[in-house]
């Protein structure tokens, strides 16, 4: 029973029969005992991804106000709303594991949470939205398509729905870059810088390569990553190199070839000391990203505040109500609905 | 029992600058479906809450009914957790009436399959019970036609349901959002040969 | 107006000029409102309203291409042209949408008025003579229901949650109030469009929004400032001569667009 200390040998049990659900295909859900170092992983993996999700909203974000015209302005709005929505469904399946989404927010506004560094750099033409749709989210689902098989129950549904809503995203900038490829000598040059800035920090966002990712032979072991770092990046290479020049663009690696023996695409080496230094905090847009988020928080706060001040009294009424003999009256609010739907 | 599963603080309504309790969503696709569990969603009440399900879970088609529920109303159990509860040994019938004893009705959701899937489970049916672990032996005994894999009781007077009168301008508009739909975009493969053979866009 | 509205009816020169404006100043509303609501995305106070606003916004905006549309229709401009090629000047949009977010409370507030005079303007509208209009109606009043019931739950709690809310929901109407009866003025060709039965008697829906609007504050406990002085004649939406928080809307709404004239689409 979990809150008794266990003998060696109990533990030892456990952990092979929970291995063992795993290996038979078996989801682990709320309630479940699992060892104390996979749910430490999964809190760390699933509230990362939720942050990163959250803070993703931003970039992009931006370039509503001037998206050129109303069917874009439409598109990037669901766009980042869905993102709103996948940090949603993100936290949900982290708060599962026992972490509340306050001790979340208050560890990434401060600074002791990480999210992928991908959103550290900054949007500087209309075209980054088309870029991002088509590498960062491209990148995305080849990740979310191999998490959507985690051993984690909450985890694996929450990236089931997400991987159905993403694939928009990623066809919704390959439609925007292709046209702008295709387009005006501005919108060509604005295409083309786009992915000058975008294709390294999409490459990496795939993570570590495998020889300096400690964590992933354990997590594959348990079912929560199905494939490597170095697998996934590979996938996904294989797929958008040709894309991408088929639409009349030119990648920025001049070491990128295709080798006809193994079939697949290889890259230029990748600069990980960008990639370390943006991950420890000194990217471009770092500090700015956060203050953002700080600062909605902040500014939120007297909201939250009322809706709760509101509720609190609203159920103190309705349990004094009750406490008196009186037929106990749900909420007011609470009946209202249940009148008006 | 749930009980003893760390409870995070989310569920319970939190003074200070809290992110508002958690309510459990079950939404329903269509009239042939059950109700699913879907997810949850903060809110600071009741009503709020429904509207927030809408918010979140009918961004996109379909939806016909949505109902929330505050988490701490909702009692789960894994299939591990059920080892040892044995099902109600006589068959399901009204509880026997004692004084004082008031039935408490319970909504069942129940965890059939491992399939990958976005939703939790389904909703089965419900029970009534006097006492939550006399209403656990009950549902192990009523739905014991599918796997139980893992289950939930939601306690019925803490539900709140839209109203199905609202069901077409809540749930209808996603419908004609086709612009955030994947499936009105030409695939990967069409583009590329599009490009190829030049076919304009 | 009738009841049946039948076959559009052959629209005089001067009922279509007047229908088409009409038509691009219900356009406009939408398109700046839609706008504004969607500065709050990422910036919301918690991530569900995030998401809420979000949808607002997209619903607003996608109200505008459908009152566009019908502008096209007429043989006016395309929707993208209206939006992202006309000078403030041009525009016929309300003060009331025109001003920037503020706090919560300011766009809840102002999302409540607005969503007020929508609940009395489309269904009178769904009564319209003319099709494409009641048609349209309808559509924009099937999201609008969702509208009001998010905008009121908000008014409740915000003027029944703390002092602070109170007071922030009270200063907003103060900044807002004074900009209703603009909102609801006629412009100069809506008289001809009522006697055409395409458009409401504009004073009999002033009155049935300011009923309902002064019936919902009256509910939340919360007075309306003290009326301004009355006026010699309606506040015109078009008129642009102080420029106004739209110009600056514009030149970032616009932006892009404008940076690459030649460019056929985006």
């Amino acid at each position: 029973m979990p809150g008794l200390p266990l003998s060696d040998a109990e533990e030892q049990r456990l952990l092979a029969a929970f291995e063992a659900r795993i290996n038979a295909g078996e989801k682990i859900e709320p309630g479940d005992w699992m060892p104390a170092e996979y749910r430490r992983q999964l809190i760390r993996m699933i509230s990362q991804h939720a942050h990163s999700e959250w803070v993703g909203m931003l970039p992009e974000g931006e370039w509503i106000t001037s998206a050129p015209s109303l069917r874009r302005k439409l598109i990037l709005i669901a766009k980042v709303q869905d993102e709103a929505g996948h940090g949603q469904y993100l936290y949900h399946a982290a708060e599962t594991l026992g972490i509340s989404r306050e001790e979340m927010v208050d560890a990434l506004l401060e600074g002791r949470a990480k999210y992928s560094s991908v959103f550290n750099y900054p949007t500087l033409t209309w075209a980054d939205v088309g870029m991002i749709g088509w590498l960062v989210d491209g990148a995305a689902i080849k990740n979310q398509v191999m998490l959507a098989g985690a051993s984690y129950g909450p985890y694996s549904r929450a990236m089931v729905r997400i991987c159905a809503e993403e694939t928009f995203h990623h066809k919704q900038g390959q439609e925007m870059i292709r046209r702008y490829a295709a387009g005006t000598p501005g919108q060509r040059k604005m295409a083309q810088d786009a992915l000058n800035r975008w294709w390294w920090p999409s490459l990496m966002m795939l993570g570590p390569h495998d020889s300096d990712s400690p964590n992933t032979p354990q997590l594959k072991r348990w079912g929560v990553k199905v494939k490597t770092n170095d697998e996934v990046r590979q996938e996904f290479l294989d797929e958008h190199a040709p894309d991408l020049m088929a639409a009349g663009l030119k990648i920025p690696d001049p070491d990128l070839r295709f080798d006809e023996e193994t079939g697949h695409w290889v890259h230029g080496p990748i600069d990980w000391d960008e990639f370390w230094r943006v991950v420890k905090g000194d990217g471009p847009c770092n500090a700015e990203r956060l203050a953002a988020r700080r600062k909605a928080h902040d500014e939120g706060r007297w909201v939250r505040e009322a809706m709760a001040a509101h509720a609190q009294r609203a159920a103190q009424a309705a349990s004094a109500a009750h406490s008196d003999g009186t037929a106990a009256e749900p909420e007011p609010s609470a009946r209202r609905a249940r009148a008006d739907g | 029992m749930s009980e003893l599963r760390p409870r995070a603080t989310s569920d319970n309504a939190a003074p200070g600058d809290s992110q508002w309790p958690r309510w459990e969503v079950l939404k329903q696709d269509n009239e042939r479906k059950a109700h699913q569990a879907v997810g949850s969603v903060h809110a600071a009440d009741a009503e709020h809450a429904l509207l927030m399900a809408r918010t979140v879970f009918a961004r996109r088609p379909s939806a016909v009914s949505m109902w929330v529920a505050p988490a701490a109303c909702v009692h789960a159990w894994t299939a591990q957790e059920l080892e040892g509860h044995a099902a109600e040994a006589v068959p399901a019938g009204p509880a026997p009436s004692e004084p004082g004893a008031a039935s408490q009705r319970y909504f069942v959701v129940r965890k059939s399959s491992n399939r990958r899937s976005m939703t939790f489970g389904d909703l089965v049916g419900e029970v009534a019970a006097p006492t939550l672990e006399a209403a656990l032996a009950r549902a192990l005994s009523e739905f014991a036609d599918a796997p139980i894999l893992a289950l939930w009781l939601i306690e019925a007077d803490a539900v709140v349901r839209s109203d199905p009168a609202v069901a077409d301008p809540w749930f209808g508009p996603a419908l004609d959002k086709t612009y955030k739909q994947q499936s009105i975009y030409s695939s990967s493969a069409v583009a590329r040969k599009d490009a190829e053979e030049g076919v304009p866009e | 107006m009738s009841e049946d509205p039948g076959p559009p009816l052959p629209l005089t020169a001067a009922v279509r000029e007047a229908l088409i404006e009409r038509l691009t100043a219900l356009g406009d509303d939408e398109l700046v409102l839609g706008h504004r609501d969607s500065e709050w995305t990422g910036h919301g106070p918690i991530l569900e309203e995030d998401i809420a606003i979000a949808n607002v916004a997209q619903d607003e905006i996608g109200h505008a291409v459908l009152w566009y549309e019908l502008v096209q229709g007429l043989g006016g401009p395309e929707p993208d042209e209206l939006a992202f090629t006309r000078e403030a000047a041009a525009f016929h949009s309300a003060g009331l949408v025109e001003q920037p977010k503020g706090d919560w409370a300011f766009t809840m507030l102002r999302q409540f008025l607005f969503d007020s005079y929508e609940a009395e303007l489309l269904p009178r509208l769904m009564r319209s003579s003319y099709a494409p209009v009641a048609e349209v109606a309808a559509k924009v009043n099937r999201e609008e229901l969702f509208h009001l019931r998010h905008s009121g739950l908000w008014l409740e709690r915000l003027a029944h949650g703390t002092d602070e809310s109170r007071r922030r929901l009270v200063a907003a109407l103060d900044t807002l109030w004074p900009l209703l009866p603009q909102l609801l003025a006629p412009l100069p060709g809506d008289a001809a469009l009522t006697v055409a039965g395409i458009y409401p008697d504009t004073s009999e829906l002033e009155g049935a929004v300011m009923q309902r609007i002064t019936g919902a504050l009256e509910r939340v406990d919360v007075a309306p400032p003290k009326a301004a002085a009355a006026r010699s004649e309606p506040p015109d939406r078009r008129d642009r001569s102080s420029g106004g928080p739209l110009v600056a809307l514009l030149a970032e709404m616009q932006s892009v667009a404008r940076n690459d004239p030649l460019a056929e689409g985006w």
